[in-house]
């Protein structure tokens, strides 16, 4: 390539970004913006700190926006960019500290030529340091800049919201919403300038859908306080949020559910608060909708968190959750399978929830499927459950689990790697199970072989 | 519907008394028959894109109101002659109320243990009968400034306010307060009833009033269409008309949460919040509201606000398992989470399993303050809106 001639654009080996010498000194790359280096003493380039600073950019602007780096800039050994460029006398680039490894493991051949070196020496590139800290201080600068800006532009979305009302209140809130959820700094901002306690006032007895789904859009993604929350709990606002979650596209759904979620970890948590029947049925009809898989996760995390307070389990249990949940089981994906059956398992606790365990014809035949099959924990689970309900009705369920093929599985469960208190469990559940057969009769259904027998 | 038919019956007296050729008459006939064809299918269309909204409740609970602020929101509201017409209704309510609290004294005097506190003075009985006597005529005299006083008067007597602080387990209306409180500007020459005036006044509703409208948002767009269906609230023959109702878009039900320590009208035996809840099951249960939306306004809250500071909640036999908590606005909000907690259990104990589907939600009412009831009604309107859109598949 001619030295000083100056071409259109430069085209780069492997791709990457095209930088052409026009656009380089605009920008400033080329001497402009970037500046000079002081050169240290033992002949690295520029000082630690300098180094640090590049490292730093170099990491922040990797996650925060994430583009194309010039190839140019990468290293061939590692493929980061480069903080500490030096040259080989083939004229190869590479980071200072791979190549350097590269020598020590023995090779003194260039990575990427193959050629042998006649020269071990390691040159700095000095150029290219420059060009590689102008190009990424330049980009560091514009997402500084453009942070504060969102800084700004939360505080005075939050400024507005006291002011507007109607439609000019919904939008606000949407804006809002994708800023806190872009750029979680913001988050900060937000709670400074009074706008937890604000977005609390928005939501009440008279408050539209479109605006209370958009707030609580908003709430799900911040840090409440101890005082937020509980100022939350408020039965008006609770009822708002149980009739965005009967009302809502899925989104609002499940933003209502991680609400109500991180309510509850609240200490001045009182189980009355989530004992609403529409919100128990709501539920209900999130977790059984299957065209949206998140929903229904989402869903079953909520009931997990509700059906661990005792009180309102006979509530869920009238609600008709029981034969609801255990249809669904079959089809739930692992995720979804063990809350799922640690509901049952905790509502098997109760009278009610263990009678419609019972009654509910497909208990027993999933829950054998089950064992042994997804985790352990819903082993364990799923144990507890037969364990239960065999235990109430022992005639008839007993005798319904041996056809479905129980015993066998029991039988797994003993010789797996569970803990001992499961495989404890297994063994009575087989010794219960067993009464009612002669021993020959039961030692078929469990299919055993000579030597386990 | 009604219309159509009319249209069919003018269209048929001029088919038969046509003098015609008879191959002319055929082609008529069958112009004649294509244009009500035509006719009935717009109709038809035209109707389906109607809101049909039905006020359902137990007598008193404030349907009515809620029908008049509906017109007053959204229509043209009340012009000088309907105003004018509500002057006599508005002095006959003020002789009954009156006539009620005396007759009330004088029962509760004969059959109260501390019976001394609920005997008007002597110079009021006079007037007492006075009123008594007129309140029992059909058609009441004109409320002059010498009656108003008189009125006044008595009002005053301890014996009479005694009454009227115990007057659940008499028929004393609501508004009884407000009536007397304004009776000097009722009793103006000139007099003219305010819309507020209006909205108090007491007229038993029979048959059935409806209204259409459209509540124009800030959209300005959207331009649905309501119609508005109010039916009487006693318990006659209700089973008989209900069906004419079906397939209605919601159903709005009125519950006057204030009336737990009162008793009904027709039957002054029985509660008038557990007759309140029967019907609510009865209509919950009804197979021609199988897909309509349930809005359950909890109305008259203001009463109620006042009142659960002096009359335990218990005393209603569904109320029995309250337990009070805190004092003041809690103590006002605690009671009406429980109430609301209660209506929802009714609701859910009375719903099909296939009508799981069916919007359901609870709004707290004060049918006289317009304010509250046009953001209630924003409300339902946001509510029915999107449930067009859900089941469309917009949503």
């Amino acid at each position: 390539m001619p030295q000083y001639q100056q071409q259109a654009s430069w085209r780069l080996e492997g791709g990457g970004q095209i930088i052409d010498l026009e656009t380089a000194i605009k920008d400033g790359i080329l001497g402009g913006g970037g500046g000079g280096l002081p050169a240290g003493k033992d002949g690295t380039l520029g000082a630690t700190a300098e180094k640090l600073d590049l490292k730093k950019m170099i990491e922040e602007l990797d996650s925060a926006a994430p583009e194309d780096v010039p190839s140019v800039f990468i290293c061939p050994i590692s493929l980061e960019p480069m903080v500490d460029p030096v040259t080989l006398c083939t004229g190869q680039t590479y980071e200072r500290a791979n190549i350097l490894k590269w020598f020590s493991l023995g090779h003194l051949t260039c990575p990427t030529t193959m050629q042998e070196l006649w020269d071990d020496a390691v040159t700095p590139n000095r150029t290219l340091h420059q060009l590689i800290n102008a190009w990424f201080s330049q980009r560091y600068l514009l997402l500084k800049k453009r942070s504060e800006d969102v800084q700004g532009r939360a505080a005075e979305l939050v400024q507005s919201l006291k002011k507007v009302k109607g439609q000019a209140r919904v939008q606000a809130l949407k804006d809002l919403q994708k800023i806190v959820v872009a750029h979680p700094s913001v988050k900060k901002t937000v709670a400074d300038s009074g706008g937890v306690s604000l977005l609390s006032s928005l939501l009440g007895p008279f408050t539209s859908h479109a605006v209370g789904s958009e707030v609580i859009a908003i709430l799900v993604n911040l840090c409440l306080d101890s005082d937020a929350k509980t100022s939350l709990m408020q039965p008006a606002r609770i009822s708002l949020v149980v009739d965005m979650l009967n009302e809502g596209t899925i989104d609002t759904k499940i933003n209502c559910t991680r609400f109500i979620e991180m309510l509850m970890e609240e200490k001045s948590f009182r189980w009355e608060v989530v004992s609403s029947l529409s919100l128990l049925v709501a539920l209900l009809r999130l977790v059984k909708d299957k065209r949206h898989p998140n929903g229904m996760a989402a869903g079953l995390s909520l009931l997990k968190a509700i059906c661990s307070h005792e009180q309102v389990r006979s509530l869920i249990v009238s609600v008709g959750a029981v034969p609801q949940l255990v249809e669904l089981l079959p089809n739930l994906s692992p995720e979804c399978s063990e809350p799922a059956w640690h509901i049952l398992d905790d509502l098997s606790t109760t009278p009610e929830g263990l009678s419609a365990l019972k009654d509910c014809p497909q208990t027993i035949p999933n829950a054998v499927r089950l064992l042994m099959r997804v985790s352990e924990a819903c082993t364990q689970y799923a144990l507890s459950i037969l364990w239960a309900v065999c235990k109430l009705a022992p005639d008839e369920c007993a005798s319904l689990a041996v056809e479905a093929g129980l015993a066998a599985k029991l039988l797994l469960v003993i010789q797996s790697g569970c803990s001992p208190e499961l495989k404890q469990r297994a063994a009575e559940l087989l010794k219960l199970c067993s009464l009612n057969y002669t021993t020959t009769l039961f030692i078929s259904k469990c299919k055993l072989t000579r030597t386990i027998q | 519907m009604i219309s159509m038919l009319y249209f069919v019956v003018e269209s048929m007296g001029s088919f038969c008394s046509r003098q015609q050729p008879l191959n002319e008459v055929d082609s008529d006939e069958n112009k004649q028959a294509a244009k009500i064809d035509s006719r009935i299918a717009e109709e038809t269309k035209a109707e389906q894109h109607i809101h049909k909204l039905l006020l359902l409740g137990a007598g008193e609970s404030g349907k009515s109101t809620i029908f008049k602020q509906i017109r007053l929101l959204f229509q043209t509201g009340f012009d000088e002659a309907e105003l004018r017409s509500y002057t006599s209704v508005i002095h006959a309510n003020v002789y009954q109320t009156i006539k009620i609290l005396y007759d009330g004294a004088k029962e509760l005097a004969e059959n109260e243990p501390n019976s001394l506190k609920y005997v008007v003075r002597a110079d009021n009985k006079e007037i007492g009968e006075k009123l008594s006597e007129i309140g029992s005529r059909m058609d009441s005299p004109c409320l002059t400034k010498e009656i108003a006083k008189e009125i006044v008067t008595l009002w005053n007597d301890t014996a009479i306010q005694e009454t009227y602080s115990h007057g659940n387990i008499l028929q004393v209306p609501d508004c009884a307060q407000y009536f007397m409180e304004n009776l000097e500007r009722f009793s103006e020459v000139n007099y003219i009833p305010t819309k507020e005036d209006v909205l108090h006044a007491r007229v038993r509703t029979t048959g059935v009033v409806e209204i259409q409208f459209s509540p124009v948002g800030e959209s300005r767009k959207s331009g649905e269409v309501y119609r508005l269906y109010d039916v009487g609230g006693q318990r006659n023959e209700r089973r008989k008309w209900i069906h004419l109702f079906e397939g209605v878009t919601s159903v709005i039900f009125c519950a006057a949460i204030s009336e737990y320590d009162q008793m009904l009208f027709e039957d002054d035996t029985k509660n008038r919040m557990m007759e309140t809840k029967e019907l609510f099951e009865w209509v919950l249960k009804q197979s021609c509201f199988e897909k309509s939306s349930f809005m359950l306004f909890l109305n008259k809250f203001d009463i109620f606000e006042k009142k659960v500071h002096r009359v335990p909640l218990n005393v209603c036999e569904w109320f029995k398992d309250y337990q009070p908590m805190g004092s003041g606005k809690q103590e006002v909000e605690h009671a009406y989470e429980f109430v609301k907690k209660k209506f929802e259990e009714l609701y859910f104990q009375n719903s099909k399993p296939d009508c799981v589907d069916r919007a359901f939600k609870i709004y707290r009412t004060t049918a006289l303050d317009q304010k509250l009831v046009k953001k209630t009604f924003k409300l339902v309107d946001e509510t029915l809106r999107r449930r067009n859109l859900i089941e469309a598949g917009l949503l």
